[in-house]
């Protein structure tokens, strides 16, 4: 768990402060960033029901449900993002200081950045959750619903309403969402959290 | 008042999934689901609104004003439901998660649902959305204008409803498309 929020730590350091900042601001961080707060309650939470399937009560599992009860409904009024315990996040994840996600994948690989108004979930027929693959970029207000998977380096471009299957390194956009593009580097989007997208370069593909 | 009292239990049951009916279930009920907060508290406010005419009850209704103002606006910027009392919202409304709703001058029959960042109604509209029973909306869907909703309908996901959409159809899609115009939401309504 700690080695996993050293890792995403580093990576909203990086995006946060692009030219390099002070250990003092660094570590301001820790309490200005509600996306920050949100995954670290998620992966105690994570940890929390590992520990107790293996152990059942102890001393610790206790303690932690005592702190989770009061931290959670505090996170979720700061941040507005709910994030399901049982999805397995990998180190190295950003989600959205602006909130209002409301996720719940299989799995989310290392690298991925989810902006704001974002859900992922279950679909309503009753299909289980998609699973997210590494460095992979969602834009804003995008809803990822159905038992799909989302390749590695895939670009989910703002406003997209996806229920299928996407392989690697391909670009999604649009409402029902299709694939506009299949060999695409998101490492330009995945550097900032600005999302300047030019439209235009896809549409005409 | 009786109004008030049968909306708000049907509301507690549409959450409760017809089990836990201790008083200790429906607490916790109140406690977990952000939804049902937010619809109680409109619930009261209609309350409040329809008794506005009985002069003798004026001192409560200033409490309640109070009261009411207060736990809507914590409501409105802590969860993100915003629940206007323009909105006419039959009984039996669920809520699915928090984030980005707004209802605002429309009129929802019963059984209703609505997931999050969905907005349904038009400040700027005379005659806002009016939407059947037993409707479906999905999560970031959007029912703007004088459009009639028709029982049954499913809205999808994402969707954008201008058009006047017919009873038991599925849209899908921005601008939304009718998919199927026989479409049974009985096994995703809770």
């Amino acid at each position: 768990m700690w080695s996993e929020l050293r890792a995403d730590f580093k990576l909203y350091c990086a995006l946060r402060f692009p030219d390099g900042a002070s250990v003092i601001r660094r570590a301001l961080l820790l309490f200005r960033s509600p996306g920050l707060l949100v995954l670290a309650i998620q992966r105690t939470h994570h940890y929390f029901f590992d520990r107790r399937l293996r152990d059942g009560w102890t001393l610790e599992t206790i303690g932690l449900k005592f702190l989770l009860a009061f931290a959670r409904p505090l996170a979720l009024i700061i941040a507005k993002s709910d994030v399901a315990a049982s999805t397995e996040i990998a180190g190295g994840v950003y989600l959205s200081d602006r909130g209002h996600l409301i996720i719940g994948p299989r799995r989310i690989g290392s690298g991925t950045l989810i902006h704001d108004r974002v859900t992922i979930g279950v679909s309503a027929g009753g299909e289980g959750p998609p699973m997210i693959g590494e460095n992979v970029w969602i834009g804003p207000d995008c809803v990822i619903y159905g038992d799909s998977r989302i390749g590695n380096g895939v670009a989910v471009l703002p406003g997209t309403v996806l229920s299928i299957s996407v392989p690697d390194n391909a670009v999604v956009s649009g409402n029902p969402g299709v694939i506009v593009r299949r060999d695409f580097d998101n490492t330009y989007l995945r550097r900032n959290l600005a999302c300047n997208i030019d439209r235009e370069s896809f549409a005409s593909r | 008042m009786t109004s008030f009292l049968r909306a708000s239990r049907a509301d507690l049951h549409r959450y409760l999934e017809r089990k836990a009916t201790s008083a200790w279930g429906k607490l916790w009920a109140i406690l977990v689901n952000q939804g049902l907060q937010a619809v109680l508290i409109y619930r009261f406010g209609r309350l409040l609104d329809s008794k506005k005419k009985v002069v003798p009850v004026w001192p409560f209704l200033a409490i309640g004003w109070i009261a009411y103002a207060v736990i809507a606006a914590v409501i409105r910027r802590g969860y993100g439901i915003s629940l206007s009392l323009s909105a006419d919202i039959g009984e039996g409304f669920y809520i699915g998660h928090f984030g980005g709703i707004e209802i605002v001058n429309c009129r929802l029959r019963e059984h209703c649902s609505v997931g999050q960042q969905t907005i349904v109604g038009c400040a700027a509209q005379i005659d806002g959305p009016q939407i059947g029973h037993n409707v479906w909306i999905g999560a970031h869907a959007k029912v703007f204008g004088p459009v009639k909703v028709g029982n049954h309908a499913t809205i999808a996901p994402g969707a954008r409803v201008t058009k006047d959409v017919p009873s038991n159809a599925l849209i899908v899609g921005d601008p939304g498309r009718i998919v199927s115009r026989r479409y049974d939401n009985s096994r995703i309504l809770p």
